[in-house]
């Protein structure tokens, strides 16, 4: 995993702490994931990858994200982040 | 303060531990009812102290004011629209930040509140140390109190604060968050216009309603547009959300829930210090297992399997205990009563025929419905129901739902009603009313009466499988059903986004789980007492209609039956009183069984051997005959839970063969018995739940419904009797 990669959250293993760039979805959608916690630039670890949905770490709760949804998440691996140049996924 | 007019409200998110706090703090004094033209539970309760008595409202369990669903939009207009003096707000405490969002939100409302960290056990086991007195500091001066609400630890500290508050009075948090410069700068130019408008000011604090138009709440904006005198308003909105939009993008109201989040995690950072940096907490261990790719969904089916096998073993012993007791002593004490007061026959009939055979015919369920209650309080306060949606999520993607439309379905297990008022955590349009839909197909515990009822009288020694299997093809037909329904009729929904918490898992309080028990269980005996009298004397009049019948074979109800049964002929159950007990059982699955009472045995009962028993005679046997009934459900759980190995052996063969099961050994095939079964899991649950189909999804759904339950069932029952009689089996 390069330090500088932009990937989706499907993309990251099991016990991998990653931070949220952004959320590629609806207005609606993104205003909800917030609300929950998921605000750009927290710090997320993926505790379960069941194949289908996703279980995160996220402020001290853990969230079932639907793996479609999971997708739209768009994170970095959280060490060696230094500037985020904009590469395509 | 006036301090007749106290008015609290209790605010928290899900799984605080919200209702263990209104419990404590309202004992017995409680009411349960619904949110004016809504369908979401409405508590209230009093709260009692030394100098008098205090109302206490139990918001929904909400994450945010912010009215995406029903639930939030009551909290939200409840503590803004209403103005209790106060709000409880209890959070948890191993998850502060996240239980502080909504507590920010409150405090933007400026509505003085109590924090009631609750759950501080859990918090401290994960080494985090959090200071009250800074954590009050940076709210604004707000009081904190520290509680583990299951153990009952700072319960009185609390109400000493709650009384502090109602005596002396409190004002609100001076603090409240502050956003961007850039968003600050339209608040206040939107905050000045509102101020100006005494329609909007009776109701709302200026600075509130100017951050939720910011934030772009579709209902307040619309609420200001029907407000005359409102342009100037609108305008500088629509230009303050021009100009942030250049900043901003689409997530201006990201934003806003982030500057939100900064307030939060300010006072998280200065009053929580967390010792241990632990990844992996003890529920994430279990979660390691119990939502593993391969082992969740087996885990869940055995659980289910255990609960099902619960509810048999633990029904059947008490069975025969309350059908003696209804059958016997009430019966004949009832009947000596009467005639020694002279009653007339047909009253005495009516009475015990019609009243106490049907009422005693589905009481004699509800040990069965106590445990089935309590395994389902169980799994949904220890948090695995939460699980089961997420292993099941992948699965029910075929069906185009995702994993929480399980939830409602598994609820549906005691009861369709609730499931079906259940969708609405599911926010995609057409995947609720597709879960709505199927619904119908999980067995509800009106049915189980039916099936321990056939079960033990033509399967004796595999009705636990036979009541299991009942369950299980419920399932089996919802999935296929969905299947086609969801390449049908909902070819082109999106299954919406599944977004859920899993709470951490905990040890449900004994004391909860009786209260959930309790509550649906005694539901289900008003429902007894006045549905299924109602129904029941009906019938009985039907059964002695025309005046004088001799036969119930000639009576209305037997006449209007008899019309029917050729159309269940081709399943095998073409006889007037199968037909008789299914149309009474679309009132109500309960009535299914007492009508069969009615039917098949009512003289009979009344009628039957009873031999002159003295009262105290009586009693004894019924004392007796609980206790023999205790110790046997007793050992009967204890093997449930030590598979394979027997700890008592079985006595020899039991006799538990009541009057009806033997009338309808007379009756029925095995075949076509297990035919009758299917159909009556699968043709419509009841009345109510057609209702509540119609509130939810509409009249034209509800009818959809009715015709794809009535279709399937019927099909499915022929299925089976013309399948099973190929194979030799009829």
């Amino acid at each position: 995993m390069r330090g500088d990669t932009l990937m989706p959250l499907t993309m990251v293993p099991v016990g991998v702490q990653v931070r949220l760039v952004d959320i590629r979805s609806g207005q609606k959608l993104s205003h909800r994931l917030a609300e929950l916690g998921l605000t750009p630039g927290i710090e997320i670890t993926v505790v379960q990858d069941a194949g289908g949905p996703i279980l995160v770490a996220v402020r001290d709760s853990r969230l079932a994200l639907g793996r479609g949804m999971a997708h739209k998440l768009i994170v970095t691996p959280i060490h060696q982040e230094t500037s985020p140049s904009k590469q395509s996924l | 303060m006036n301090k007749n007019a106290v008015y609290i409200a209790l605010a928290g998110n899900p799984n605080a531990g919200k209702s263990t706090i209104f419990n404590a703090l309202t004992g017995s004094r409680q009411h349960v009812g619904n949110w004016p033209g809504k369908t979401v539970e409405k508590k209230e309760g009093i709260f009692k102290y030394k100098g008098g008595e205090v109302k206490i409202t139990d918001l929904p369990g909400t994450y945010s004011l912010s009215a995406y669903s029903p639930e939030e939009q009551i909290a939200r207009d409840f503590i803004v629209k209403e103005k209790p003096d106060l709000v409880i707000n209890v959070v948890d405490a191993a998850n502060l930040e996240r239980n502080l969002y909504l507590t920010a939100q409150i405090l933007e409302t400026g509505t003085p509140l109590i924090l009631v960290m609750n759950m501080s056990d859990v918090a401290e086991s994960r080494g985090y140390k959090i200071d009250e007195g800074k954590l009050s500091e940076f709210l604004g001066d707000v009081p904190v109190v520290r509680t583990v609400a299951s153990k009952g630890i700072g319960l009185n500290q609390l109400k000493e604060k709650v009384v502090a508050f109602v005596e002396k009075g409190a004002t609100p948090s001076s603090h409240s968050v502050e956003y961007d410069q850039d968003i600050e700068k339209e608040i206040d130019t939107l905050s000045a216009a509102i101020a100006e408008i005494p329609e909007l000011t009776n109701i709302y604090q200026p600075r509130w309603l100017a951050v939720r138009l910011i934030e772009g709440e579709q209902d307040l904006v619309n609420e200001v547009k029907q407000t005359p005198g409102t342009k100037h308003l609108l305008d500088a909105s629509s230009q303050s959300h021009e100009k942030l939009h250049r900043i901003y993008g689409d997530d201006l109201d990201v934003a806003i829930a982030d500057g939100r989040y900064g307030f939060v995690h300010g006072v998280v950072t200065s009053a929580l210090k967390r010792s241990i940096e632990q990844r992996l907490t003890t529920s994430d261990k279990i979660d390691k297992v119990t939502t593993n790719k391969w082992l969740g969904i087996p885990i869940f089916l055995a659980l289910m399997y255990l609960v099902f096998n619960l509810v048999q073993n633990v029904s059947a012993p008490y069975l025969d205990w309350v059908d003696g007791l209804f059958s016997g002593p009430i019966t004949n004490w009832t009947v000596f009563l009467l005639n020694a007061a002279g009653s007339p026959k047909w009253f005495t009939s009516l009475l015990t025929d019609g009243i106490i055979a049907g009422v005693g015919g589905v009481l004699v369920f509800v040990p069965g419905l106590l445990v089935m209650y309590f395994s389902l309080a169980f799994l949904e306060d220890s948090g695995y129901l939460a699980r089961a949606a997420f292993v099941m999520d992948k699965s029910m993607s075929a069906l185009g739902l995702h994993g929480k439309s399980f939830i409602p379905m598994i609820l549906s297990f005691g009861c369709n009603v609730p499931g079906i008022y259940a969708t609405r955590t599911i926010e995609n349009r057409s995947a609720r009313t597709l879960t709505g839909l199927l619904i119908p197909f999980m067995s509800c515990s009106a049915r189980l009466p039916v099936y321990i009822l056939f079960g033990m009288a033509f399967f004796p020694s595999h009705a636990g499988t036979v009541i299991w299997g009942m369950y299980v093809i419920g399932v089996l037909v919802a999935i296929v059903v969905g299947l086609i329904l969801s390449r049908t009729v909902f070819k082109n929904t999106e299954r919406g986004a599944f977004v859920m918490e899993l709470p951490p898992y905990r040890m449900p309080t004994f004391k909860g789980l009786i209260i959930h028990m309790w509550e649906h269980t005694s539901g289900f005996v008003r429902k007894a007492g006045t549905v299924i009298v109602a129904v029941t004397v009906v019938i009985w009049f039907l059964l002695s209609m025309p005046w004088g019948v001799e036969n119930p074979h000639n009576s209305y109800f037997g006449q209007v039956s008899d019309a029917i049964a050729p159309v269940f002929a081709p399943a095998g159950f073409g006889k007037w009183e199968a037909s008789g007990s299914l149309i009474a059982g679309f009132i109500a699955k309960e009535v299914v069984v007492s009508t069969m009472a009615q039917v098949y045995v009512g003289e009979g009962a009344a009628g039957g051997p009873s031999e002159p028993t003295t009262f105290l005679q009586d009693v004894r046997d019924i004392v007796v005959g609980f206790g023999d009934a205790t110790v046997s459900a007793t050992k009967e759980l204890l093997e449930v839970f030590t598979p394979g190995i027997t700890i008592f052996p079985a006595k020899e063969n039991e006799d538990r063969q009541t009057a009806l099961s033997r009338a309808l050994q007379n009756a029925f095939t095995p075949l076509a018995a297990f035919a009758f079964l299917i159909f009556v899991l699968l043709y419509v649950p009841c009345v109510a739940t057609v209702a509540a189909q119609a509130q939810e999804f509409g009249w034209q759904w509800a009818a959809f419904s009715v015709g794809l339950n009535m279709t399937v069932a019927w099909v499915l029952a022929i299925l089976v009797y013309q399948g099973g009689r190929l194979l030799g089996l009829g």
